[in-house]
């Protein structure tokens, strides 16, 4: 890892009229570093990496992104400055999006297309490539709703990929597959760590957070609770407010009607 | 039975030679409709403070007026003002103009039901919104758009018959000056609809041919 900071977040604050959806949320990412933000629901977690690439507004504080600093509360980039940001910053959202009316390969190679003009035999060419590294080359002509969810989110890895991205954003990427469906796309993500992708990750896969994530950053109550090196957070919590959130997550059956996990000594009892 | 046959069979040239009429101010007054249609719905969805607003009282104030009272401003109450339309131009302008209030809104609709998620993916990828528009909106819109489009068309083709009233020689015109002569009043009147349907039957039918067509193509 270098030291290079591709995202670098300041004190970034997002509000939807009155309501805070986070606030002072600090935080970079390094080139080829992997970064996961977990926490409970509606802690502000998808909102933020969304702001990344701009698909909200944030009102308060700054954003470097790829060499660009967006101003919270400003006026809004440049069509230039987003359009640079989104070609060159990748996203797989939870609700896959893939196209409708166009098959794998053509959503693929849309944006390929479109935006960098790339002749189309090259652009298949590619995005067969791309097919073929997460197993579903075969699939090429289908339409999106004949694929598994699994399948469909492969595609969409695919689809970002074909942009040729220096940093991908994963915004809860297996939340809404079937549990058996949830390893294929979790084995796409983690060759892309491995080759070397800067990964900005929200996620409810602790286990695979673990695995691949360098950086883990705990998002709750719309504030970072708390960040550092992914092993020590997820295993050593140092705030109370990680470790509550960590305990019911990790041990569910054991959480009562309050939230609270029980002392083991104690359960034979209730 | 026998006498009202013989009747069609006399008065169908006459009749047929208005059928010509008809299908251009169809033709043209659709695609009039469909495209100041498309323009009022991206005005209307436009975040350009003034222009949703001037589309919305276009849309609002148009579609609340009587298309013969459209036709007869722009026919007679242009020409007191001094712009003097011809009985086609002012014709296609008034049912181009109200049909456009009918088309936009099937289109804004339409553009509103395409599910917020694409237009955030195509935004992701760094396409441009224009492209985003034709690639990803339209095609999907398409099968929102075509079944209402193909009921206002039916409306359209029959409206068309109100500009017999400024002497348009359309196929309701015909109509009229052939049972003013035969005094055959049901003879004929039953003829020009069978006309009128046979012609919304036909283009119903292609509309909803092209409609499958491309759904089976994707799917």
């Amino acid at each position: 890892m270098s030291n290079e900071a591709v995202i670098s977040a300041q004190r970034v604050t997002k509000r939807f009229g009155t309501q805070v959806v986070f606030e002072d949320v600090s935080l970079d990412v390094h080139k080829k570093e992997v970064v996961a933000i977990i926490g409970p629901s509606g802690a502000g977690k998808s909102t933020f990496i969304r702001c990344v690439n701009q698909l909200h507004p944030f009102n308060g504080g700054t954003l470097e992104v790829l060499g660009h600093t967006l101003t919270g509360g400003g006026p809004p980039p440049s069509r230039e400055v987003l359009q640079d940001i989104r070609t060159r910053v990748g996203m797989v959202f939870q609700t896959f999006n893939l196209f409708p009316h166009l098959s794998v390969v053509n959503n693929i190679i849309l944006a390929p297309r479109e935006v960098k003009k790339i002749p189309r035999p090259r652009a298949v060419e590619q995005a067969m490539e791309l097919l073929a590294m997460v197993g579903l080359e075969h699939k090429a002509e289908m339409f999106p709703r004949r694929l598994s969810g699994g399948e469909q989110q492969r595609v969409a890895i695919c689809r970002a990929l074909a942009m040729d991205p220096e940093i991908m954003l994963f915004d809860e990427p297996t939340s809404m597959l079937d549990p058996e469906l949830v390893g294929e796309v979790l084995a796409a993500i983690r060759r892309l760590a491995r080759q070397g992708m800067t990964m900005l990750l929200v996620t409810h896969e602790m286990q695979f957070a673990k695995e691949v994530a360098d950086t883990v950053v705990i998002m709750a109550d719309h504030h970072i609770v708390e960040q550092g090196r992914a092993a020590e957070v997820l295993d050593a919590p140092a705030t109370e407010r990680a470790q509550v959130f960590l305990r019911r997550i990790l041990k569910p059956a054991e959480v009562d009607e309050v939230g609270e996990v029980a002392p083991a000594r104690l359960r034979g009892r209730l | 039975m026998q006498a009202m046959f013989s009747a069609w069979v006399q008065y169908l040239p006459q009749l047929l030679k208005g059928v010509g009429v008809t299908l251009e101010l169809t033709g043209l007054s659709l695609v009039v409709a469909v495209v100041f249609g498309f323009i009022l719905a991206l005005a209307r969805l436009s975040r350009i403070r003034g222009l949703d607003l001037l589309a919305t009282w276009y849309v609002e104030i148009i579609r609340a007026i009587p298309v013969l009272i459209l036709l007869f401003m722009a026919y007679y109450s242009l020409g007191q003002v001094g712009i003097a339309l011809s009985g086609m131009t002012a014709a296609v302008v008034s049912l181009g103009g109200f049909y456009a209030t009918q088309y936009g809104e099937i289109f804004r609709g339409a553009i509103l039901s395409i599910d917020r998620g694409q237009t955030e993916a195509a935004a992701a990828l760094g396409l441009p919104s224009s492209v985003t528009m034709r690639r990803v909106i339209l095609p999907q819109a398409f099968f929102a758009i075509l079944p209402p489009a193909t009921n206002q068309l039916s409306n359209l083709i029959k409206d068309t018959s109100l500009v017999f009233t400024i002497s348009l020689a359309d196929l309701m015109y015909q109509t009229y000056a052939a049972l003013s002569i035969n005094f055959l009043p049901m003879d004929m009147l039953l003829l020009a609809g069978v006309i009128y349907f046979i012609f919304y039957l036909v283009i119903a039918k292609f509309l909803g041919r092209w409609e499958l067509n491309v759904q089976r193509s994707r799917y």
